[in-house]
């Protein structure tokens, strides 16, 4: 099978009109250093007398640790210290937490271990290889509490509390109704029920999590690692280590991959920076495979689901009824977060106005949750369509039909949905037309029936739709709460702006340095965009924390556009201060210049003009050449707020505007199922996305497959299992299955641009929405693919067993 | 034997003196003997584009070339590669500015983005065109799968393999 | 995951190591490959005071055949089977195999001796020995043993040789002219474990029917099995699909494999059936078109 790709609507490889650079298939200005090896990742910096830490894992789900004896690790030559929940204790806050405060969580952990590989030692010494050997040596005596695996279980009267403090295992409840569900269920005259279960999975980074903390000079002290979101992090980390926050500098290093998992992944710097404090000298923890994939920061969403979606006779959806039990893990860091992605799209690109969500958030003897790819708003999308698919069949409608029908139409744009939060815009039918014109369906159906008949293969076509929320507000982290403690309405991003001396440009980003994203090629475009500059000759850095202006990073598809906010912002600026100072030295009105590749000129006679160097020269040396009053040098910066937030009504019968740039997806897959096996294989896979003005078509291509090859892995493969004992059983990538490139397909790519009213140029995160709608096109086609045997996907990962047993059960009752 | 001439044995034991040929120059180096050559590689020789993704040979991260074949570096003692050959990305091309044709083609096709299974992924190209195995994408995917990549989805690197195959006057693939 | 502190020892010569072998006994492992120990010294899963690295060893790399037997040393790299044409000709079946083990980066430095070794019954080398009736040689303090596959292979992740003792070859019968060969494997991802995995051995004569039946099966018990019930059941019969499906679920009453994440026990029998069945077919088919010849 030969791949294409699909042009690109309004940008087929060229820029969008009016754009000389947004919208053109440029190279990544960050892949050069890359291919030559040199990412200058966590574990790639050197530092004189640097130590190196490794953990001792917890063997066991749930005990109280009786005694720690470090006496033989600290022993061995080359040890240097061992560090316990005891040190943790004495000496620090703990960690930061948007949870309830009586689940508290160390680095280490204090007392009581609650999950199978929470951290109970760590030993620090001069090699890795060592500091392993005293790992090692460790003899740990745990008694052992009673296991609570189970979600439901947790919440039974008598289940053990896994936090005294808490008092039960319920960490958080809150039911959300918006309109009227049961009157809608009332009028429905069909309503289509599901039980659902989402299985863990991780974002499973290439290169793990990983800090460097080393104490500098003035006792300031020192922080190098991959996890993103500094401006959230590094004021709370300062607390939890108990030192003022203007001591504590935070210096972003590129990361190889997050996909959610390095998303204010703050345990690993808390106590990289906690292990140099006590021992006064640099310190290095890298996880390795087997400390990421067991306690990483958080595994990702693990939930069951009572849904209900009632609907009329002609397929119009009257209301969506959510029930879910949210498998949290042992700890709450990041509170309900996940659920609020979710409620961005609640109704997904539906029109229908009631619906009810009713979130319980139980706390098992299983690693903690967090982010990945989609944020909890993937597996809201692949319930949602699990029941519209069920409806379809039901009522005998196609799924681009019923689908069609239900959706908000172009011209309803700004759309407010149930909930309170608002899609920008969209064209939904254009989506599915230019899906649907990609592929040849009717063909498919066609020889389906055909391969069915003549060669008794099983062929399925799966077809669904996903919103894609981009561009959170932090409004979302707090609306779950009646009495916020921290009611935060920020999430801006900065950039600055310096043209040196010599005319050449300077760009400092705010953020996480280079997570896989391409920020550098974003940013730069923008400039470009602005000064007519090749982007490949702009240098980028970014800024410690010492230095950084308000930023919030990567996160929730927001990067594209808020970078762009700010470079813009700053380029703005910028360029009014080369005009003002042309207009001075040319003698003209500043309303009568223009800047034009990398000159100021004067309308109309462009013979009349000044480059940037010599208006950069000015800038810089000659003082008395420049206007009146104005300061020498050039460099200009910009913090860009969120474009459209609002906030949530006291009572929260209305959630605000919290996620309002909205793109759309729809996949078409056709699968072939082997039922005697269970292995599946594609045979075609469409994908169309709208995310806006599009800043880079082969890039978001990129972020498509990336994200497309994601969802596949959740959806067939990926899994962070324990057992019923609380065993952890997915400790290695024997067990814990990235698809390779055998397992993805190649992936047919269109683009649709719907630019939003409220960013600059138009743009719309396209970040995740690859892997927030495989889930459903596979679990679509594969139940197509084997109807006869009433196959109906309700648990991922679906495994080839799960799909042999459907067939073999059903071959029996015949 | 002394207690002295004890320890001093027992020190031999744990280190070896190593010489070997590392993209095209002669080392020599002392290592103990544990040492993964991975480690041995980004440690002692500088060559942090040799990453560390698993460290139990599965993600092929490591994956370096020796004697001109892939093999996963966390998977071998550094020992082990005395009097052998080895390769990695910065063979092909260490200048940023100069990139060799098969980087090249990645870039072009963007058949990367956070850039850690990518040295890996350079390396295991290059060999493929060398062998002259993958014709067709599907071939090329059976023969990049053994290097795990998070990111791309993969279509980009394939597409960067046949760019790569092209540029280097390798037929075209999958004609 | 850095390997823990042992001795390291790289023998020159087989009598060297055998030496090594004898005086560590159970103290010491043997590095070859490296494929299987070193993610477990990486893990700590093995801590031994004592690692023979044989790879030095050039008495363990050569591929012989002395008439109907092809000898291939225990350090031959899994890769060289693919490509060897002695191998391609002689004994297909491990051509057709040996392309399922791990990757081509696995392959390249994974050896015939450590797989065999290694003893994995879901590995694809222990079930093409027990197919083909190979003969594994071990050599010790004592001397040289001959141990059938299917006696070597005689627990969860052991074998037979004693602890002074090493692999130092594998003797596969050449197959016969006309003979066709298949390996049918199933995993979650190509390059994974075998779920459940078939190597047949066929022989059929002039009316289509079978006229010799060798059915191994790998990753559904502690040990690679042979399914004697489905090659007596088929031998004198048909080549047809029914018969065979129905022969092939007699393998399912050897499936001992319990449930873990990847596959239920139920489903390993129902795929170890699938795979027999289609491999038998294939060889059925391939033994139609000449086998080998």
């Amino acid at each position: 099978m030969t791949t294409t790709q699909d042009p690109v609507v309004g940008s087929s490889g060229k820029p969008a009109a009016g754009y000389k650079y947004i919208g053109a298939d440029r190279k990544r200005v960050e892949d050069p250093r890359l291919l030559v090896g040199r990412g200058g990742y966590i574990a790639d910096m050197k530092m004189q007398g640097l130590l190196h830490a490794a953990i001792l894992r917890s063997p066991v789900p749930h005990a109280r640790i009786d005694s720690i004896d470090t006496s033989s690790a600290e022993r061995i030559p080359g040890v240097v210290a061992v560090l316990t929940g005891e040190d943790c204790k004495a000496h620090m806050n703990p960690c930061m937490n948007f949870g309830p405060p009586t689940i508290a969580q160390y680095p280490i952990a204090v007392d009581k271990v609650r999950y199978v590989g929470e951290a109970v030692a760590v030993v620090v010494a001069e090699s890795r290889y060592i500091a392993e050997d005293g790992v090692d040596a460790l003899d740990v005596e745990f008694s052992d509490l009673p296991l609570v695996s189970d979600p439901k279980a947790a919440l039974e009267p008598g289940a053990a509390p896994l936090h005294d403090e808490h008092g039960s295992n319920l960490a958080y409840e809150r039911t959300f109704e918006f309109g009227d569900i049961a009157a809608a269920m009332e009028e429905a005259d069909l309503v289509v029920s599901d039980t659902l279960h989402w299985g863990r999975s991780a974002g499973m980074p290439m290169e793990t999590s990983g800090a460097i903390a080393r104490p500098g000079n003035n006792g300031v002290l020192e922080v190098y690692c991959n996890s993103l979101n500094f401006s959230y992090l590094q004021f709370l980390v300062a607390g939890a280590l108990r030192i003022p926050s203007n001591k504590l500098k935070m210096q972003p290093v590129a990361a190889g991959g997050s996909f959610g998992s390095k998303f204010t992944a703050h345990k690993v710097p808390t106590l990289t920076a906690f292990l140099a404090l006590r021992t006064g000298r640099p310190v290095s923890y890298i996880e390795d495979r087997l400390d990421h994939l067991m306690n990483s920061d958080h595994h990702a969403s693990d939930r069951y689901y009572e849904a209900r979606m009632g609907l009329t006779a002609d397929g119009m959806i009257t209301g969506l009824d959510i029930d879910v039990l949210d498998d949290y893990g042992a700890y709450l860091q990041f509170g309900t977060g996940t659920h609020g992605n979710a409620l961005s799209q609640l109704t997904g690109p539906y029109r229908f106005r009631n619906a009810r969500y009713s979130l319980r958030a139980a706390l098992t003897n299983k690693c903690q949750q967090g982010a990945y790819r989609g944020f909890g708003s993937e597996v809201h999308n692949w319930v949602l369509e699990r029941l519209v698919d069920q409806a379809a069949k039901k009522l005998g409608l196609a799924p681009e039909d019923i689908r069609r029908r239900n959706f908000i139409l172009p011209e309803e744009f700004p759309y407010k949905i149930p909930g309170g939060n608002l899609y920008d815009s969209g064209n939904y039918p254009a989506v599915l037309d230019k899906a649907l014109g990609m592929i040849d369906l009717e063909h498919w159906r066609k020889e389906k029936a055909r391969l069915r008949e003549e060669e008794g293969r099983y062929i399925g076509i799966g077809l669904a739709t996903t919103q894609e929320r981009s561009v959170f507000s932090s409004t979302e982290f707090w609306f779950w709460s009646d009495e916020p403690a921290f009611p935060i309405t920020s999430s801006p991003e900065s950039a600055t702006i310096t043209i040196d001396p010599a005319g050449a440009f300077q760009l400092q980003l705010h953020c996480q340095a280079m997570w896989g994203n391409s920020p550098e090629t974003v940013a730069t475009t923008v400039l470009a965009e602005e000064f007519g500059v090749e982007p490949d000759t702009v240098n980028v850095s970014y800024a410690d924390t010492s230095r950084a202006l308000p930023g919030t990073g990567p996160g929730g598809s927001r990067f594209t556009v808020m970078v762009a906010g700010a470079v813009r912002g700053a380029s703005r600026k910028l360029k009014k201060k080369l005009i003002d100072i042309a207009a001075h030295s040319l003698e003209v009105s500043a309303d009568d210049l223009e800047l034009v590749d990398g000159r100021v000129q004067v309308v109309g006679a462009p013979e009349r003009s000044l480059g940037i160097p010599e208006l950069a020269g000015s800038a810089y040396f000659f003082a008395l050449s420049l206007p009146p009053g104005m300061a020498s040098g050039l460099e200009e910066s910009h913090t860009y707020d969120h474009p459209y937030t609002t906030l949530p009504a006291a009572d929260r019968s209305d959630l605000g505007v919290f996620y309002p740039i909205m793109g759309h997806a729809c996949h078409i897959a056709v699968m072939e199922v082997d039922p005697d096996t269970g292995q599946t294989s594609f045979l075609d896979y469409v994908a169309v996305h709208d995310a806006g003005t599009v800043v880079n078509p082969k890039s978001l291509g990129g972020h498509v497959t990336g994200g497309a090859a994601q969802g596949l892995g959740s959806t067939l493969y990926e899994e962070l299992a324990y057992d019923a004992e609380g065993q952890f059983k997915s400790s290695t990538f024997l067990d814990y299955l990235i698809p390779t490139a055998n397992e993805v397909p190649p992936f047919r790519i269109g683009h649709v641009e719907t630019p939003s009213p409220y960013t600059e140029f138009g743009i719309k995160g396209g970040g995740e929405g690859g892997r927030m709608v495989t889930p459903s096109v596979v679990s679509s086609a594969i139940d197509d693919a084997l109807a006869e045997y009433g196959m109906h996907i309700q648990q991922l990962p679906v495994k080839p067993a799960d799909i042999v047993e459907t067939v073999q059960n059903a071959r029996v009752d015949e | 034997m002394t207690a002295t001439e004890h320890r001093a044995a027992a020190a031999d034991a744990a280190n070896r003196t190593i010489t070997l040929r590392v993209n095209g120059r002669e080392v020599s180096r002392t290592v103990e003997t544990r040492t993964t050559l991975a480690d041995f590689l980004r440690d002692d020789l500088d060559l942090v584009s040799v990453h560390l993704g698993c460290e139990h040979g599965v993600c092929g991260c490591c994956t370096i070339l020796l004697d001109g074949e892939s093999v996963r570096s966390c998977l071998m003692l550094a020992v082990q590669a005395r009097g052998h050959e080895i390769e990695t990305v910065e063979s092909l091309s260490a200048d940023q500015n100069a990139l060799h044709p098969i980087q090249e083609a990645f870039a072009e096709e963007q058949g990367l983005q956070c850039g850690f299974c990518t040295p890996a992924m350079v390396l295991r190209c290059k060999e493929i065109i060398e062998d002259g195995k993958a014709r067709t994408d599907d071939e090329v995917r059976h023969e990049i799968s053994g290097i795990l990549c998070r990111c791309t989805g993969y279509q980009n690197i394939v597409n960067a393999v046949q760019n790569a195959s092209r540029k280097l006057g390798g037929k075209e693939a999958g004609a | 995951m850095k390997p823990p502190r042992f001795q390291y020892r790289d023998p020159d010569t087989l009598a060297d190591a055998v030496a090594l072998k004898a005086r560590h006994r159970s103290d010491a492992l043997i590095l070859a490959g490296g494929q299987s120990l070193m993610p477990m010294l990486n893990m700590r899963l093995a801590a031994p005071a004592v690692v023979i690295d044989i790879n030095g060893v050039t008495d363990l790399q050569q591929i012989t055949r002395n008439g109907g037997v092809v000898e291939i040393g225990a350090c031959v790299r899994q890769s060289t089977l693919e490509t060897d044409p002695l191998i391609r000709e002689a004994v297909p079946l491990l051509a057709r195999a040996v392309p399922h083990i791990g990757h081509i980066e696995n392959r390249h430095r994974g050896t015939v001796g450590g797989s065999l070794a290694h003893a994995d019954a879901s590995a694809e080398l222990p079930c093409t020995a027990v197919v083909s009736d190979a003969v594994v040689v071990v050599q010790g303090q004592n001397g040289r043993r001959e141990i059938p596959a299917s006696s070597f292979f005689d627990g969860f992740m052991t074998n037979a040789c004693a602890d002074d003792e090493l692999v130092v070859a594998v003797r596969y019968p050449v197959t016969p002219a006309g003979a066709g060969t298949a390996f049918v494997e199933v995993a979650r991802r190509a390059g994974d474990f075998a779920l459940a995995a078939a190597g047949v051995i066929a022989e059929v004569d002039g009316d289509g029917r079978f006229t010799r039946l060798a059915v191994g099966v790998a990753g559904v018990a502690s040990v690679p099995l042979r399914a004697t019930d489905v090659e007596q059941e088929l031998l004198g019969r048909p080549v047809d699909p029914a018969t065979i499906d129905a022969a092939a679920e007699r393998v399912e009453a050897a499936v001992t494999t319990g449930d873990d994440i990847h596959a239920t026990s139920a489903y390993r029998k129902h795929l170890a059936a699938t795979v027999v069945s289609r491999a038998v077919l294939a060889a059925a088919a391939d033994a139609r078109n000449g086998g080998n010849r």
